[in-house]
Parts: structure tokens; C-alpha cells; sequence
């Protein structure tokens, strides 16, 4: 069970001359929530992004600590599970088939019990074999959380998590959230709803 | 002072080729174009692997300086190769007849010219600073790495499929040392040329730049 | 239940895989090409009215037609993903080799099959006489692998810039010229029977190399930010 540990040190962004954020500092150990708080357009996605790797701070370093080891960038990406309005699925592929495509990225392969498992976690193990055009917007969020379940990655990060999501879809990531803290596992959450940000134990406020 | 002594040099070797060097064999007064075409080319060829070496540094450091030299030498290299592959036509139309035959160097020039207009085209289409240094920096090396491949098959190709040409490129014409002197002078001339007029699109690319922060740092301020 | 680890091959075949199955469900870039090639051939056919062409113009009209239409289809592969919004998915659950080289394959497996079906057009309407089978085919090979090569690594740097199609097209040319000029040259000399050498095939295949080498190299700076 790998244990992580992000830590944020003089984190800013500036695009085009002018600074999303700057000086932002945290630290964040296994089994601990960091949420994101700030308006639309403050800079909560590229925060997440950069803690993902995906994209380089203007300034300041992201430590990402996997069992003491220190990760590169490169390596950041292949340990981290991230739900985002920004992951859209392959709409010709059917869920299954996207899943799969998912995990072989991460050198990982799913026989098609498992693979119906973390469907029906997410209450959708009868549409698994539709294909994600039919999906609904609440559908592919859920099916996002399906992918994050099934990676079992020590470091998830979520954005806007229950966005589109009815109550069951909201419960579901509330379960999500809790099991991953009692696994130890490292969470951070960019969000405005109140209820998601209370499992946090350290907040970032973005201007 | 060194404005000065470029101005002065650039006129002696004016007045060396217009005066100075005599009429070559064959060529007669004609000769005066190479004093042009040669310097222009040879620089469109620095121009070149300048921004390739600003495409590597870049790639590695990330600073956007390297970013601002590449694709400042780019914008004069097109420039310069512009002028190499007209007055090449033109000295190839008054010598032989024809502006254009796709002698070997005429072809390669050609390409250079495709490879500027290419990476240019490029840098224009992407908005945000640093993605268009990244992505002008990869096309950059990617573009170089097919030059040499060039310069074996462009021959080849020439020879397999047009007859053998009676032309001969300006390069083999057997000079005289006053001639080459002056080639010499106004090669130095063009390079130094090329030199400032680089140093100085970059540095007011910088001034910009600085003053676009400190407007914006005065906005700030005052919210 | 966890997942089983499976060897970084499995990734590269999962690309491939994927845009193949997406590819024969929307067939969006398959029927273009092939319309493309047909109109193409069947226009100069037309134009040329019974004619013959002498082998080097044979040569060059054959690799204008699969340069152009390679043009027509093979950015697919990163501009419908950054139009569709997918490539934030891959970015975030493929490593960079294994999606160039994926996508790669894909469009090489693209224009072969596209080279396979213009080929007999080819004899058919332009009434070309090839005898030298073997030599041709390695050479369309050798031609394909390259363009499918350097238009999958300009299809990554179009894929973000406005304009996409005109500036790939723009963009890929240059880098290929070398190899365009070399399969043409060699294509003729198989079209007036004679078998080509082996430095121009050493050129072809090592030209080729050096594009996988250099897509290789230079994607991770491209897929990384």
C-alpha cells in the first residue's frame, strides 16, 4: 500500500504576464484531505493540474512523496487518479471498453468481473456495454469514479466531484471520498460545496 | 561607435565591389550580384542554426529569451533567404537564361525557404507564449534533422531525373584574390549586419515585455 | 479486486486498438481517404485520356496522390482528440511513447491499407505495366512508414494551433521532402523496370529510422508540459 505525501512549496502560476496564484504552500500526508476553495475561474483546475504533473508552475516546486521516495514529474501522472469535468470519455467506446482502454494506459489490465465490480460501486453495471454516447452527464461522472475506484491510486484528486451528480450519485461520492481516507490513501478536493470540503483537514483559498 | 564602424565598413565594401573588383571571365560586370547573393546566403544559413540551437536550449532551460532569439533569427533568415533565392534568379536569368531550374543549391535554398515559411506559419497559429515556444522549438529540431538527408539525395535526385546541367553555380568560378577579399569583407559585413539587427528585435521584444509587467504590476497596485 | 499489471506493450496495443475500434465505428477518416484517392486517380485518368505516362511522371502523380491524401486523414489522430476533448483523458492515463507510437503504427496500418487499394486503381486507369513486384511494394512500404511517421508527430503540433488542416499540410512537407523525393526517384527506376539500387533503399529505411527516433525523442516534449 503505497503512502503520499504532496507537498506544496511557493506554488504560482502566471499565464501571459499575469499570476493566477502565487506563494501557494501545503503539505498534505497519507490518509489527509486538502481542499481547494475559490471562485469559478480562480485557478482551482490548474492547481489540481499542476499537483497532477500535467502542467509546470510558473514558480515554487511540488513535492510528491510515494513511501519516502520522491517522485519526477513524468513519474506524478502514473500514480494519481483524478475525477475533473475535464476527463471525457471515447463516445464510440462503450464504458467497459473505455475502462479498459484506461487501465492498460497505466500498464493495468481488468478481467470483465472485476471490471463489472467497479461499475456496479457506481450503479452502473447495466449500461456497461452502451456505448458513453448514451450516457447522461450524472452517468459519465459516475463512470469517472468507476475508473478512479479501479486504478486503487494513493493519490486522488477530484474536481468539482458531485457536479451533475443526483443524491445517490452525491452519496456514492461521499462513500468514495471516506474509503479512501480510512485506506490511508492521500485526497485533494477543489470544490465549493461545503459538505465535500469538510473532509478536509488543511484548505487553500484561491483569490 | 560600433554602428559607425559597420556603416563605414558596409560602404568600403560597396564601393569595393562597384569600383575595385574587376569583371570576371565570362561573366563580365554580372559578377557584382554574388557580392549579394553570397553574404545573404551564407547568413540565411546562421539564421538557421541559430534558432536550432535556440530550440535546443530552450527545450532544456525553458527560458523564454531563447524562445524570443529563435524565432527572431527565423523571421531574418526568411528574409535574408528571400533575398538569396531572388537575386539567385536574377543572376541566373541574366547568366543562363532561365530565373529558375532546380540547380541543386537553387532546390536547397528553396527548402530552407518552405522550412522558414513553415515555422513561422506555426508561431503564428499558437496564442499562448510558452505552448508556441515549446511546440516552434520541436518543429524547429524536427525540420534540421532532415537537412542533411537533403544535401545527399537533392544531387541525386537532380542528376536521375533532368540531364546533366551546363550550368555552373556562382561558387565555382574561379576568383582572383581581390575578389575574394572583398567576398570575404562583405560577408563579414552581412553576418555583422545580421548580428545587430537581431540584438535589436530582441531587445525590443524584452522592452515590450517589461512594460506590459509593469502595467500590469500598476493595475494591481491600485485594485 | 485489483487490476493485474500488464507489460507497457499492453499500452502501446491498447492505443492502437482504440483507434482502430473508434475509427471503424465512425469511419470518419477511412471513407474520406478513399473517396479522396479515387477522385484523384480517376480525374488524371480522365484528363490524360488514354495516353501513357512515361515512369517518372507515372511515379510522381502516384506519391502526390498518397501524399495528399495522407494530408486528408492522418491528423485525425490528435486533432479529433483535442476537438472532442479526449486528449486531456489520454494525457492523464497514457505515458507519451505509447501514445505516439501507438497512433503511429495506426496511421502507417492506415496508409498501407490505402496504398493496397490505390495501387491496383493505379494499374487499372493509368494502364501502368509493373514487373518488378517485390521492389515496388518495399518501396511504398518504406514511403508510407515515413509519411505516417512524420505526419502523426506534425498532427501533435497542429492538433493545438487554429488552422489545423492548411498549416499540416504546410508543415509536413518540408520535413518529408528528402523522403518524397527518394521514393519518387526510386518508383520511377521500378516503373521503367530497372531494379533500385540498395543506397537509395539504405536512404529510405535509414531516413525512416531517424524520423521514429526523432518522434520519439521530441513527443515527450510536446506530450509533457
Amino acid at each position: 500500500m503505497t503512502r503520499m505525501m504532496v507537498e506544496l512549496v511557493n506554488i504560482g502560476k502566471c499565464y501571459g504576464g499575469h499570476y493566477l496564484f502565487r506563494e501557494l504552500n501545503a503539505l498534505v500526508q497519507p490518509g489527509e484531505c486538502l481542499a481547494i476553495i475559490g471562485r469559478n475561474g480562480s485557478g482551482k483546475s490548474t492547481l489540481l493540474k499542476i499537483i497532477a504533473g500535467l502542467v509546470r508552475p510558473s514558480s515554487g516546486t511540488i513535492r510528491v512523496v510515494a513511501n519516502g521516495r520522491e517522485l519526477q514529474t513524468d513519474q506524478q501522472a502514473a500514480v494519481i487518479g483524478m475525477v475533473s469535468p475535464e476527463v471525457i470519455f471515447y463516445h464510440p467506446l462503450t464504458a467497459m471498453e473505455n475502462l479498459q482502454f484506461l487501465l492498460n494506459g497505466r500498464n493495468l489490465e481488468a478481467t470483465e468481473q472485476a471490471a463489472l465490480h467497479w461499475l456496479k460501486q457506481v450503479g452502473l453495471e447495466k449500461q456497461g456495454n452502451k456505448p458513453v454516447s448514451s450516457y447522461s452527464t450524472g452517468m459519465r461522472q459516475r463512470l469517472k469514479i468507476a475508473v478512479a475506484l479501479a486504478l486503487e491510486s494513493p493519490l486522488i484528486l477530484l474536481d468539482e466531484p458531485s457536479s451533475n451528480l443526483d443524491t445517490e450519485g452525491k452519496d456514492i461520492v461521499g462513500q468514495f471520498i471516506a474509503n479512501a481516507l480510512a485506506a490511508q490513501k492521500t485526497v485533494v478536493i477543489a470544490s465549493n460545496e461545503r459538505w465535500e470540503t469538510e473532509y478536509a483537514s488543511h484548505k487553500i483559498t484561491l483569490a | 561607435m560600433l554602428n559607425g564602424v559597420l556603416a563605414l565598413w558596409s560602404a568600403a565594401v560597396l564601393y569595393a565591389v562597384f569600383y575595385i573588383v574587376p569583371p570576371a571571365q565570362g561573366l563580365g560586370y554580372l559578377v557584382r550580384i554574388a557580392f549579394f547573393h553570397i553574404p545573404v546566403a551564407w547568413v540565411s544559413v546562421i539564421a538557421f542554426l541559430i534558432s536550432a540551437g535556440c530550440a535546443v536550449q530552450y527545450l532544456r532551460t525553458r527560458n523564454i529569451l531563447y524562445d524570443w532569439w529563435g524565432s527572431a533569427s527565423a523571421l531574418l533568415g526568411l528574409l535574408f533567404c528571400l533575398s538569396a533565392t531572388v537575386s539567385g534568379a536574377v543572376f541566373a536569368k541574366l547568366t543562363w537564361g532561365a530565373y529558375w531550374n532546380w540547380d541543386p543549391r537553387q532546390t536547397t535554398v528553396f527548402i530552407l525557404l518552405l522550412i522558414y515559411g513553415a515555422y513561422l506559419a506555426l508561431r503564428s497559429s499558437i496564442e499562448e507564449q510558452e505552448q508556441r515556444a515549446k511546440i516552434a522549438a520541436v518543429y524547429a529540431l524536427l525540420s534540421s534533422l532532415t537537412v542533411p538527408f537533403l544535401i545527399f539525395i537533392i544531387p541525386r535526385f537532380y542528376f536521375s531525373l533532368h540531364p546533366e546541367p551546363v550550368l555552373n553555380s556562382a561558387g565555382k568560378i574561379a576568383m582572383d584574390n581581390s575578389m575574394l577579399y572583398v567576398l570575404l569583407a562583405a560577408l563579414a559585413a552581412c553576418t555583422a549586419l545580421f548580428a545587430k539587427v537581431l540584438t535589436w528585435m530582441v531587445s525590443c521584444k524584452k522592452k515590450r515585455q517589461d512594460q506590459t509587467a509593469a502595467e500590469y504590476e500598476k493595475e494591481l497596485r491600485q485594485l | 479486486m485489483p487490476a493485474i499489471k500488464s507489460p507497457w506493450r499492453k499500452a502501446l496495443w491498447a492505443v492502437l486498438y482504440k483507434e482502430g475500434l473508434c475509427e471503424l465505428r465512425t469511419r470518419y477518416a477511412l471513407s474520406a481517404l478513399a473517396m479522396f484517392a479515387l477522385i484523384t486517380l480517376s480525374s488524371v485518368s480522365m484528363a490524360i485520356a488514354g495516353t501513357s505516362l512515361t515512369p517518372e511522371l507515372a511515379a510522381v502523380l502516384l506519391w502526390i496522390i498518397l501524399f495528399f491524401c495522407a494530408m486528408a486523414g492522418l491528423s485525425r489522430v490528435f486533432v479529433q482528440e483535442q476537438e472532442t476533448g479526449t486528449i486531456f483523458t489520454l494525457r492523464l492515463y497514457m505515458g507519451a511513447q505509447a501514445v505516439i507510437f501507438g497512433k503511429l503504427l495506426f496511421n502507417i496500418v492506415m496508409l498501407l491499407a490505402l496504398t493496397a487499394l490505390i495501387i491496383p486503381l493505379f494499374i487499372i486507369f493509368l494502364n501502368v505495366d509493373i514487373r518488378l513486384g517485390f521492389s515496388l511494394s518495399l518501396i511504398l512500404f518504406l514511403g508510407d512508414v515515413g509519411i505516417g511517421a512524420a505526419a502523426t508527430v506534425t498532427a501533435a503540433m497542429v492538433a493545438k494551433t487554429q488552422g489545423k488542416s492548411a498549416l499540416f499540410t504546410v508543415l509536413t512537407f518540408p520535413i518529408l521532402l528528402p523522403q518524397f523525393l527518394a521514393v519518387i526517384s526510386a518508383t520511377a527506376k521500378v516503373l521503367s523496370h530497372t531494379v533500385p539500387g540498395l543506397t537509395e533503399l539504405f536512404f529510405m529505411a535509414g531516413y525512416d529510422l531517424v524520423l521514429f527516433i526523432a518522434a520519439s525523442i521530441l513527443f515527450d516534449y510536446l506530450w509533457y508540459d
